[in-house]
């Protein structure tokens, strides 16, 4: 057992909502270690539908819910310019969907009031054959459809960009770090007891603790003698490697339920379910069935999709907050900041529930109990303050390119991850030689992700900077990738190896479920060229 | 309280929404739509290109392409050929990527192990990338 070290604050969980309290309290002064489990966003904030939206569902239920979470997507797109994009969706209307055009095109009505929050655009109508000269893989069924306007972001970079800041303004951030216990004094919570990614065990001391672990809070809190219920829900995507319209695409499912085929920088996601969910947190499996209900829902309405390959798919179960006698869609998607000091547990705040797009407000919210504890008085700046890689204006693609000597699509890629410090990642490594084809990545970026981005394993170098994201699901890139990554950490030949079994194993549990004919082909090629790794 | 009232706002905005539109005439709003997004390479596919698409995005990354028309190492056509269609929203931003560049694609698209047309993928690159 190591010295234990003394921090303002401890948090454990390194998703969004616990990198972003990280962020808020460094920038307030405070001292702050983060502990993470796996990988930064490995749960729940990466397996999300990668958007920063209003939720014009929450117009049914709860206004303010809109408009806080318009308003806070808002903040978001100002602070990380450089990560997204815009996402437009077309809502195609058929014949007997629950909602008929005019209340569809009300309820957009009234999001438009809330748009602006988020520097959005109002929304139009379309006749069925105007939706179709924008989309003409829209079905013939179409009866008219009605747009809204959303904002892209890679959840993956938004967490770590709040830990990368957390970190320039004093904090510790350790990943692939479990905590264990809780250290105790009486009932006080004075600390937390972890096992670092080198298997030492370790105590930090901190006058607080923050449990932000997402769907794993009832355990932290059982730690703490305290009792956090969650009503878990599992969602699961399809991830198709390519954009397969321009136009993100929503669609009624069997039940009634509202899914969305959303269209990324390089990718197409297709989800989401929502199921209760009682399983085992740390495996989540994504069934057949769950495949087909989404393809179900799309064919209807674009129905050439099941002709398109699926690359993987993607589950995480939602934190949402208990309530009995509810579907779990009608679930709200409210959050709410516990000070255990009332049940005896002293020094002990948990943050639950919430969803990706109030990210940053939950964090504001959670850091100024976190302070009115500490008696320390700081006002929170991450509304505006911008993060890392948006200090100053993007130099064109084409110019960091030719500069770089890289293709301008690879620069592109590499500021929509890096923003401004583009430049500075291709200082970190050898040259600009492709590793990963599809995404495109270069060394210098994989080089620079591992010095400096805390990549530990090829599935930290996914999450990173997209590795093996694209068609080839890493049949091209991956024992490349490992010997870069081995390089840099000093692996040995044997677990080079063991690094590209172990990612091939994880993709393949992701990527079974939505095997057809074409997949096949792909698969194929991947375990020619992959020789046994699966094994 | 909340869903009560959120409900009698929505039923509202709907009265009001049905009176404009019985009193208001419908105009075309696509062009606005298309102008208003077109900046973020929000723009839609040709119907033929729609209908080919799930065969012009077949590409597997295999490299052999790259192989067969003497282009290894130089990361543009046709190796990147999936990663261009990938992204083809902001094709226009790698335009100098294919600028002047006429590798044999018909070699390359002679050995694609999945049949990606690719001198039809190539065009519809530099269609893309010239916006």
């Amino acid at each position: 057992l190591s010295a234990p070290s003394a921090h303002d604050v401890c948090i454990i969980g390194g998703g969004v909502t616990g990198a972003g309290i990280a962020r808020d309290l460094s920038l307030r002064g405070l001292s702050v270690l983060l502990l993470e489990k796996g990988d930064w966003g490995a749960g729940t904030t990466g397996s999300s539908s990668w958007m920063i939206h209003g939720g014009p569902r929450y117009l049914e239920f709860d206004w303010d819910t809109t408009r806080l979470s318009t308003q806070d997507a808002g903040y978001i797109v100002g602070i990380a310019r450089h990560m997204v994009y815009r996402v437009l969706f077309i809502i195609p209307v058929l014949p007997h969907d629950k909602n008929n055009i005019e209340r569809m095109e009300t309820a957009m009505e009234v999001y438009d009031r809330f748009q602006p929050l988020k520097k959005a655009h109002p929304h139009v109508r379309l006749t069925a054959d105007e939706a179709r000269q924008a989309e003409p893989g829209l079905s013939s069924e179409v009866i008219g459809a009605v747009t809204m306007e959303e904002w892209g972001i890679d959840p993956h970079r938004l967490v770590f960009a709040n830990v990368q800041d957390a970190i320039a303004h004093g904090a510790r951030a350790m990943n692939h770090t479990r905590v264990v216990g809780l250290l105790r004094d009486g009932g006080k919570v004075i600390g937390v007891r972890y096992h670092g990614p080198d298997g030492v065990t370790t105590e930090a001391r901190a006058r607080v603790v923050v449990n932000a672990a997402g769907p794993w809070v009832p355990e932290v809190s059982r730690m703490a003698g305290a009792d956090v219920h969650l009503r878990p829900a599992k969602g699961i995507h399809i991830v198709y490697p390519h954009r397969i319209s321009n136009f993100s695409i929503s669609a009624e499912s069997i039940d009634g339920r509202d899914l969305l085929m959303v269209s990324h920088a390089g990718f197409t996601l297709l989800g989401t379910t929502d199921d209760d969910f009682y399983g085992d947190l740390d495996s989540v499996d994504v069934l057949e069935d769950e495949v087909d209900y989404l393809l179900q829902a799309f064919e209807r309405v674009f129905p050439s999709i099941r002709a398109y390959r699926p690359a993987r798919t993607t589950t995480g179960v939602r934190p949402t907050l208990f309530k009995w006698r509810r579907y779990e869609d009608e679930l709200s998607r409210k959050y709410e900041v516990i000070d255990h000091a009332a049940t005896g547990a002293d020094g002990f705040v948990t943050i639950a529930g919430g969803k990706l797009s109030m990210y940053r407000l939950m964090a504001e919210q959670t850091s100024d109990v976190v302070c009115r504890k500490l008696g320390h008085q700081a006002p929170c700046i991450t509304a505006t303050t911008p993060l890392p890689g948006n200090e100053s204006e993007l130099e064109p693609a084409v110019e960091l390119g030719r500069r770089c000597g890289i293709p301008a699509l690879a620069a592109m890629r590499l500021q929509t991850r890096h923003g401004s410090n583009a430049g500075v990642v291709l200082q970190d490594g050898r040259s600009g030689r492709m590793i990963c084809r599809c995404e495109p990545i270069t060394e210098s970026e994989l080089v620079h992700a591992t010095r400096n981005e805390q990549v530990r394993s090829l599935a930290d170098a996914f999450r990173r900077v997209g590795l093996a994201a694209g068609p080839c699901a890493g049949a091209a890139c991956v024992i490349r990738a490992a010997g870069v990554i081995g390089n840099e950490l000093e692996w040995s030949a044997a677990q080079r190896v063991d690094a590209a079994r172990e990612f091939v194993r994880g993709a393949w549990l992701g990527r079974a479920p939505i095997l057809t004919h074409s997949g096949w082909a792909q698969e194929e090629m991947a375990s020619g060229a992959l020789r046994g790794l699966r094994n | 309280m909340a869903r009560a009232d959120s409900l009698a706002k929505l039923a509202f905005a709907y009265g009001v929404h049905l009176t404009r539109r019985r009193l208001t005439r419908p105009r075309s709003q696509l062009t606005k739509l298309l102008e208003t997004y077109g900046p973020d390479g929000i723009r839609p596919l040709l119907p033929e290109e729609r209908e080919r698409h799930p065969h012009l995005i077949g590409c597997i990354n295999c490299g052999l392409c790259a192989l067969a028309a003497g282009r290894v190492g130089k990361v543009r056509l046709p190796e990147l050929a999936s990663s261009y269609m990938r992204l083809y929203a902001r094709l226009g931003e790698a335009a100098s990527d294919v600028e002047g560049d006429s590798p044999d694609i018909e070699a390359a698209a002679s050995v694609c192990p999945v049949g990606v047309p690719l001198v039809e993928v190539a065009a519809i690159v530099r269609r893309l990338a010239a916006g």
